[in-house]
């Protein structure tokens, strides 16, 4: 393998870097979620009192842990597979797998999640859209928002595994047919 | 012409699962596919597809599925912070003397485990990378060991609180709504995932009475698949009694105080689930430093008077008029909150220092992730599926079933049992459960006892070779003197036992139903 560096693994190491970044501040809402539902856990049972800002910001939270962290979890190899075939497979087969399911699968869908959510999220930013209980937090066009960030991360995160199947098959045919991991 | 759609988009499917790329992608891809290719044949309408942007919206904001993070950072916290591991040993010790009391002990760690995490793919996993070699050393039968292991592992997905219930209690609430319009009931009752909690309670510790009985008589009646421990180890003094008691019951306490606030109608699941996470992280921190002992003593104390305080006066703020006893009260509460807040953020702080928290957080963001993202995907696929027909085809074969609804139950059943060799229970529960069960609650099925069926049904696709998820997840970590084989093997029995469940509590519904009723009426 040529050590020279090529715009595809360059590409994909910068979005892995990114993710991971993300990832690593996203996860902290896990906490922020437990700690403010615990608080209003306490608020509500002990002194009675229920502010819907925190019972939204506890959703808010709960929406950005998995929209912005589902990147993340690609990149970890997180998302459950059928790993029956998977598992026993060489390296070239996975990586086939990986790029197909990525190309078919993966950016098919979400780029219709973007087509359908521009229009969904622009109307909402157009009027600037806030909550429909009157002291909650003005800011649901920003939640929905999340939806297309979830889709470009996506997007972005399958660059990155396709070049990387798409590094291992150039490496491997020229190595032996059969399982090819350097 | 659409009937061929929609079947061959479930069995395209499942094909294309098999190839091993991600689940939920997999769902939604092959999804898509079809919706184009029945676009162009005029069968499949595209507007449809515009209600896949706010569903997904839907199930961001869905405030019952909240429960799913924090019941898992509490199971993740428990794991990671070795809280786990301890109980396993203790509860080694306490019946190893006995014959067959690892076997014992295993399947009421698993039990507890089950209780306080409920994620499967954890809990066999942690079981079997430490107790499968302490079983294998003191000479246990390696298909018995297997077995045991992996049976209990899955009871988290039975036993309550569990993510299962709370996934299928939410899918199952709004299919029965929709049964009952469709049959012109217009105030329709409704099914929460308290009443699965408590509907699945009794079978659950049916299942652990069945494997306990299990141990007990395979010891008796071969001795050597079973041996106790004999050695030095074995003789616990009152001091090792105390010391027991140390690890074991404050995981007990923690369990049974979130289990009883939600059966006790007190607390919702997401609020008992936030408790839960809180105190597992106090646990914790007691664990792995002991500098972090007073804080946690101070915080739990604080909650235990704060209890107490709610018991015995009205603290509620906001009021006209506060009698000055009560002005005292809430003073003294407002003080036990802070000490409570002092000794919570102490506690994560230690727990951040060792670097344990953003361990747990970062788990606790994948495996939260990976569900809803199959959720999302599984939304697309249920889209596509209903615009090309295939509930109502779906619908037509149920009712058409000789047997009428035990046929129609059983077939449900069996499909989903062969469907769970493929798939994790969140693709089940959010594909096939919305198509099937509401042809099933229009023919008078009760949605608990259906939840709770499936639940076990599920449970037991797990443990079945050569397909089982558990026996994946213990072949991964069993050492290479074990034989797949021998998983296969020992497995058999337990399969049977889960066998034997389903068919009790077939004929007796009121396991599932009594508790429930008994408890919201």
């Amino acid at each position: 393998m040529a050590v020279k560096e090529d715009a595809l693994t360059t590409a994909a190491r910068a979005i892995d870097r990114l993710n991971e970044t993300i990832g690593h501040a996203v996860a902290w809402t896990a906490l922020a979620l437990v700690i403010l539902q615990f608080i209003a856990v306490v608020l509500r049972y002990v002194f009675g009192v229920g502010w819907i800002w925190v019972e939204e910001s506890i959703v808010y939270l709960h929406a950005t842990l998995f929209m912005a962290g589902a990147a993340y979890t690609l990149l970890h190899d997180g998302h459950v597979r059928v790993d029956i075939f998977y598992r026993e497979a060489s390296a070239r087969d996975k990586a086939w797998v990986d790029l197909l399911g990525t190309v078919f699968f993966l950016w098919p869908v979400s780029t219709l999640i973007l087509i359908k959510g521009w229009p969904y999220v622009w109307s909402s930013w157009a009027i600037l859209e806030g909550s429909p209980e009157t002291s909650g937090i003005p800011a649901v066009f920003l939640l929905k928002t999340l939806i297309l960030v979830f889709a470009v991360m996506m997007i972005a995160q399958g660059l990155s595994m396709a070049a990387r199947a798409v590094l291992t098959l150039r490496t491997t045919a020229t190595d032996s047919q059969d399982n090819g991991a350097p | 012409m659409k009937e061929f759609f929609a079947l061959t988009l479930f069995a395209g499917t499942c094909g294309f699962l098999l190839a091993g790329y991600p689940v939920a992608f997999t769902l939604a891809g092959s999804a898509l596919f079809f919706a184009v290719l029945g676009n162009l044949f005029g069968v499949f309408d595209f507007a449809l597809l515009g209600a896949l942007v706010p569903q997904i919206f839907g199930r961001m904001t869905n405030p019952v599925l909240i429960a799913v993070p924090l019941f898992v950072f509490m199971g993740v916290m428990l794991e990671r912070s070795k809280v786990a591991e301890d109980l396993l040993e203790t509860m080694g010790r306490m019946f190893g003397k006995l014959p067959g009391g690892l076997g014992i002990a295993v399947t009421i760690v698993g039990a507890l485990l089950a209780a306080s995490t409920g994620i499967v793919g954890a809990t066999v996993v942690t079981m079997g990378l430490l107790s499968l070699p302490v079983m294998l050393k003191r000479g246990y039968d390696p298909k018995l060991a297997t077995g045991t292991i992996c049976a209990a592992g899955t009871l988290g997905q039975i036993i309550p609180p569990s993510i299962v219930l709370v996934l299928l209690g939410e899918v199952l609430s709004s299919s029965y709504q929709q049964a009952q319009l469709k049959q012109g009931i217009f105030s329709p009752e409704t099914v929460s995932v308290g009443d699965l909690f408590a509907g699945a309670l009794l079978p659950g510790l049916m299942l652990v009475s069945f494997y306990l009985l299990y141990q007990i008589i395979v010891a008796w009646l071969r001795p050597e698949s079973s041996p106790a421990i004999t050695d030095e180890e074995g003789t616990v003094g009152a001091q090792g009694l105390i010391a027991m008691g140390r690890v074991l019951l404050p995981p007990i306490a923690l369990i049974i105080a979130v289990l009883g606030s939600i059966l006790g109608g007190i607390a919702t699941p997401t609020e008992a689930a936030a408790v839960g996470a809180v105190g597992a992280a106090l646990l914790a921190a007691r664990r792995t430093d002991p500098r972090a002992r007073m804080p946690v003593r101070v915080a739990i104390l604080a909650m235990v008077l704060l209890l107490v305080l709610t018991h015995f006066f009205d603290l509620r703020l906001g009021r006209h008029e506060i009698p000055m006893v009560e002005n005292l009260a809430i003073g003294l509460a407002v003080a036990l909150a802070a000490a409570l807040t002092w000794g919570v953020i102490t506690a994560f702080v230690r727990l951040g220092r060792v670097g344990i928290l953003a361990d747990v957080t970062r788990a606790t963001l994948s495996i939260t992730a990976m569900v809803f993202v199959i959720l999302i995907g599984a939304a697309l696929f249920s889209l596509v599926f209903r615009g090309l027909g295939g509930d109502d085809m779906v619908h037509e074969f149920l009712h058409g079933l000789p047997g009428g609804v035990i046929g129609a139950t059983i077939t449900v059943m069996a499909v989903m049992f062969v469907l769970g060799f493929f798939l994790d229970f969140i693709e089940i529960i959010y594909v096939v459960v919305p198509i099937t069960a509401p042809p099933l609650l229009l023919l008078g099925v009760d949605p608990v006892w259906l939840g709770v069926m499936i639940a076990i049904n599920l449970q037991t696709s797990f443990l079945t070779p050569p397909f089982g998820f558990a026996l994946f997840y213990l072949r991964g970590v069993a050492p290479a003197s074990i034989r797949t084989l021998d998983i296969y093997r020992g497995i058999v029995p337990f399969v049977l036992i889960q066998a034997v469940a389903l068919i009790v509590l077939a004929l007796f519904p009121a396991l599932a139903v009594w508790l429930p009723k008994l408890i919201y009426g």
